[in-house]
């Protein structure tokens, strides 16, 4: 599997995740490139944003994306000659909030595959940025995957979900609920 | 930091211990210079530990104006529990409390008296 000079982000995701199947290593790609992945109009990254399982073995990671071209950088991030796309491994469990994600769309492209969250988890995944931080970018990326994939969303798991992080964390600011579910219904 | 502290390292070492209990008494975070002067602790030492919590994704850094603040992540899977627990072992560090009270994270408005 080779990667041309103007291989974009999904080709890089492709890649990355197909080399590191074949390597015995699932890796699901997810925050904000995975929200890219869905509404790549609207949102555009440079940093890709994989986890793979707990106790994968680093030097089988480094092998793999070898192969395609990305060596691991003194940052911690994995990076190409000529591409301007990095690959980083943020730590697992794969979560959002409280919740573990054991779920995840699997696509197919030819031979290649992906591993990415669903609409449903980068829709509540960008709102948690929102949430926790106040991000006003995050959430109109939610909201634009929210309509790109409307009938992909489960908008009931999306409110049981807030309901379980609230009962968790009371300090989390309810307005900003309150203005993200008004704005999915007027979609 | 004295180095005759017996207080267990219970995330491994004491410095990371203080790093986490002091962000746990920070509503808004701290930088890392002032996060190495509130427990007593080299700012490279802090520096070190604060880049392996936030490879981990316990804490988050985010940047304001030229330096760049550091919190804990309330976004990450355990957060909940790992605050209650600080909570609970801020007793066992009644310095890293008492300097956390004295410093003033709020603005405070120009003119005004202490």
């Amino acid at each position: 599997m080779t990667l041309g000079d103007d291989a974009g982000l999904v080709d890089v995701a492709f890649a990355a995740c197909t080399v590191l199947a074949r390597a015995g290593e699932t890796a699901v790609l997810c925050g904000g490139s995975a929200a890219a992945y869905y509404v790549p109009d609207r949102y555009q990254s440079l940093d890709i944003d994989f986890v793979v399982e707990v106790g994968a073995a680093p030097h089988i990671v480094d092998r793999a994306l070898s192969t395609i071209g990305y060596t691991l950088s003194t940052e911690g991030h994995y990076r190409h000659e000529r591409l301007p796309y990095t690959l980083a491994f943020p730590i697992g469990p794969l979560s959002i909030g409280r919740d573990y994600i054991t779920a995840w769309r699997t696509e197919r492209r030819g031979d290649a595959l992906l591993h990415v969250y669903t609409p449903t988890d980068v829709v509540r995944d960008r709102f948690l940025h929102f949430w926790a931080w106040g991000d006003r970018t995050a959430l109109e990326v939610a909201l634009a995957v929210a309509r790109a994939r409307a009938t992909d969303v489960d908008t009931a798991a999306l409110h049981a979900w807030v309901e379980r992080e609230i009962q968790a964390d009371a300090s989390y600011d309810a307005s900003r609920v309150a203005r993200f579910f008004a704005s999915l219904r007027d979609l | 930091m004295r180095r005759d502290d017996l207080r267990p390292a219970l995330f491994g070492t004491a410095i990371r211990d203080r790093v986490l209990i002091r962000l746990a008494l920070s509503e808004n975070g701290l930088h890392v210079r002032e996060l190495a002067r509130q427990i007593e602790a080299s700012a490279n030492a802090v520096h070190r530990v604060v880049i392996a919590l936030e490879r981990a994704g316990v804490v988050v850094s985010r940047p304001v104006g030229t330096t760049r603040i550091v919190l804990l992540n309330r976004r990450w899977y355990g957060a909940v529990e790992l605050r209650a627990l600080l909570d609970r072992l801020v007793a066992a560090y009644p310095e890293v409390r008492d300097r956390a009270g004295a410093f003033r994270e709020r603005p405070r408005r120009i003119g005004k008296p202490l």
